[in-house]
């Protein structure tokens, strides 16, 4: 066995494959395969892309339904079980909010612009079938961020899994799955980037059969004002949320980790934390003043 | 957790993971060079030959089982030490058989495992088979994960029973049928240093009870206990600038029939293109003989004082060159090694005065081919 390591870019972010096969061929087969797996994701469910799924729906917003085939419904439903865990604040639907808050912004918005952006804002209204599904208002958008990007790398690890490869670490933007051990039974170490420093490692995981999402992190905030707000908004107010910097989870799937980190993020602090405890999975956290909590790392 | 059943309705999670099958074969032929004639003071010079066939199949049944299948084939032929015998201003002399013995010894292993999220559990089962010599073994092997599978405990208890029946006893005078039964325990810690290089560091420890002679040997007496402990170090180091990896790994053994001995192996694999890869390795090992070790059989003893002038249990050192060539392609690969194995009184760390003219050197090249169905 040896290790085989492929970089790409996929879904706007770095991706790195780490292989243990026996050959190159099978290496090399199973990165094709897994490259084009990235790119699937990326085609059907980027917001950037005029064809994808994402963009077909959110240009329907309003006007009409539009036909969803069974893996759009699943993951819609998985995001809709993440609306219910986290009492409405994990919403695909709020996107719309970054219109308001982003880095080009001068000056605080008022309240009648924050009134008139939440209304855009819901996943409450919108309708959801096996066949179709649609957003009522035009204006209205849904992103799949915090769960296609997870999944895809979830999807792509069962897809080396099955072609002959013993070990592998597959990660799509810091989103990691691995499996098998590589060099004598040992896990896959993963540096975890300082939130504030980059290039500079706060915290190595150790990885074996486990995934990593990681929410937050570097660059993910913007100063305004002289103060300094999070890239995640709370979909009820409108308003930033101050929250902790950054939040790694560990769980055998990346979809679920990845969840789990971005609703730690939308709630303050403590009941992040609290949050965080409940899901009785292993995290990392940094908060606004880099202290870390949590059972992972070291 | 709701999440995570809601996760498992994603199709990637519902798609099974197909079964991987492994199935391996590997020709090995032993060769141990020809005695220096002007030790031998009767009987051949020939030493043994031996070749060995083994067939291996992996497989996993349903998520979390594996099943693992071994055989092995040997067939031997060639000649032993019986005694030595010390002659009067010259060096010790051997008795070896007549270049007449042909044996044949043929193994069958079966293993299963059951796999848990940070642990895993096995029991094999083993039946080796010749003609004077029937071995059962039951061995249970556990691992367990820990510090965030930084760290990896192996718990392994094994035991046997042997059943000895010395061929042509009745014309020989040897025993007629003897046993012999062994348990063992090891442990061993795994931990991961860095993300380049990780550290076993293992114990253990075995208690051989029974018949411990050997009885083709003219005076061989031994005790009938026999407790071995050894403590072991292996370390793994990656290095992704020459895509090569280096093990290095050291042994210390000690027994209470007195004998210690060291251990050092290293191996460097190199990569040199995708599909090949080569392997040297040397091996050094030196140890100091048994307490009742003696350099000539000794007739006068009487037959309750043990003794034993059997060359493995004499002082010695021996070095091991090894070349291994590894050719990998998609389903299958196929190796080939060759070692050279040296063993001579001199290279031991304590040198002995005596050297048993029976030491071995032999050579062994094997090839294998494993393929995935």
């Amino acid at each position: 066995m040896q290790l085989y390591t492929t970089s790409f870019q996929a879904m706007g972010c770095p991706c790195e494959l780490r292989l243990f096969a026996g050959s190159a061929a099978v290496a090399q087969d199973a990165a094709a395969a897994c490259i084009s797996e990235a790119r699937r994701f990326e085609q059907k469910y980027s917001r950037y892309l005029d064809t994808s799924v994402t963009s077909l729906i959110n240009r329907s917003a309003g006007v009409s339904a539009t036909p969803i085939d069974p893996e759009t419904f699943s993951l819609l439903q998985y995001a809709d079980v993440c609306y219910e865990q986290s009492q409405g604040l994990f919403d695909i639907t709020s996107g719309v909010l970054r219109k308001v808050w982003n880095k080009d912004r001068q000056t605080l918005p008022g309240q009648a612009e924050l009134n008139e952006i939440t209304r855009l804002v819901g996943w409450d209204k919108v309708r959801l079938s096996e066949s179709e599904f649609f957003l009522p208002q035009r204006g209205m958008e849904i992103d799949f961020g915090g769960v296609v990007k997870e999944y895809a790398a979830d999807a792509i690890a069962m897809r080396v899994r099955s072609s002959g490869i013993s070990a592998a670490l597959v990660s799509l933007g810091g989103d990691i799955v691995t499996f098998g051990a590589q060099l004598a039974g040992a896990a896959w170490p993963v540096g975890i980037v300082h939130p504030t420093r980059k290039s500079s490692v706060i915290a190595t995981i150790y990885l074996k059969d486990m995934a990593l999402a990681t929410s937050g992190g570097y660059a993910r905030y913007f100063d305004l004002q002289g103060k300094r707000y999070s890239h995640l908004i709370n979909p009820n107010t409108g308003w930033p949320v101050d929250s902790l910097l950054s939040v790694s989870v560990s769980t055998e799937q990346a979809v679920v980790a990845g969840s789990i980190s971005s609703i730690a993020l939308l709630y303050d602090r403590q009941e992040a934390l609290e949050w965080l405890e409940n899901c009785g999975c292993a995290y990392f956290a940094i908060d606004q003043d880099l202290s870390c909590y949590g059972n992972l790392g070291g | 957790m709701a999440l995570t059943s809601a996760a498992l309705a994603l199709p990637a999670f519902s798609a099974s993971v197909p079964d991987q099958v492994e199935i391996g074969i590997k020709t090995t032929a032993y060769r141990e060079s020809d005695q220096n004639p002007e030790s031998v003071l009767v009987g051949s010079v020939q030493r043994y030959d031996i070749n060995i066939n083994q067939f291996y199949l992996i497989t996993p049944i349903g998520r979390d089982w594996g099943l693992a299948l071994d055989l092995s084939h040997e067939s031997m032929s060639g000649a032993s030490p019986w005694g030595t015998v010390s002659v009067v201003g010259a060096n010790t002399q051997l008795v070896m058989s007549g270049a007449t013995i042909e044996e044949a010894r043929n193994e069958l292993s079966v293993g299963v495992t059951r796999y848990f999220d940070t642990a895993s559990l096995g029991l094999s089962l083993t039946r080796s088979e010749e003609n004077d010599y029937n071995a059962t073994a039951m061995a249970v092997n556990g691992e367990w994960d820990f510090n965030n599978r930084q760290s990896t405990l192996a718990v392994g208890l094994s035991y046997s029973t042997d059943s000895i029946e010395p061929s042509d006893a009745l014309s020989f005078g040897r025993t007629l049928k003897q046993a012999r039964r062994n348990a063992s325990f090891s442990l061993a810690w795994t931990q991961v240093l860095n993300r380049a290089s990780v550290l076993q560091s293992g114990f253990s420890v075995t208690q051989h009870n029974g018949y411990l002679s050997d009885p083709y040997k003219l005076r061989d007496i031994r005790p009938r206990q026999r407790l071995e402990t050894a403590i072991n170090f292996r370390y793994r180091r990656f290095m992704q600038r020459s895509d090569s990896s280096l093990h290095l790994d050291y042994r210390y053994y000690h027994d209470d029939f007195g004998i210690g001995s060291h251990t050092l192996r290293s191996a460097w694999y190199q990569n040199l293109t995708d599909q090949f890869q080569l392997i040297p390795s040397v091996r050094y090992y030196s140890q100091n003989q048994a307490d009742f070790y003696v350099g000539g059989d000794d007739y006068g003893l009487a037959e309750t004082v043990f003794q034993s002038s059997d060359y493995r249990l004499s002082g010695f050192g021996a070095v091991t060159f090894g070349l291994q060539g590894r050719f990998s392609q998609r389903d299958w690969s196929v190796s080939v090694n060759f070692e050279r194995y040296l063993s001579a009184a001199g290279y031991a760390l304590n040198a002995s005065r005596a050297e048993h003219p029976g030491l071995l050197r032999f050579s062994l090249l094997s090839f294998g081919f494993d393929f995935r169905l």
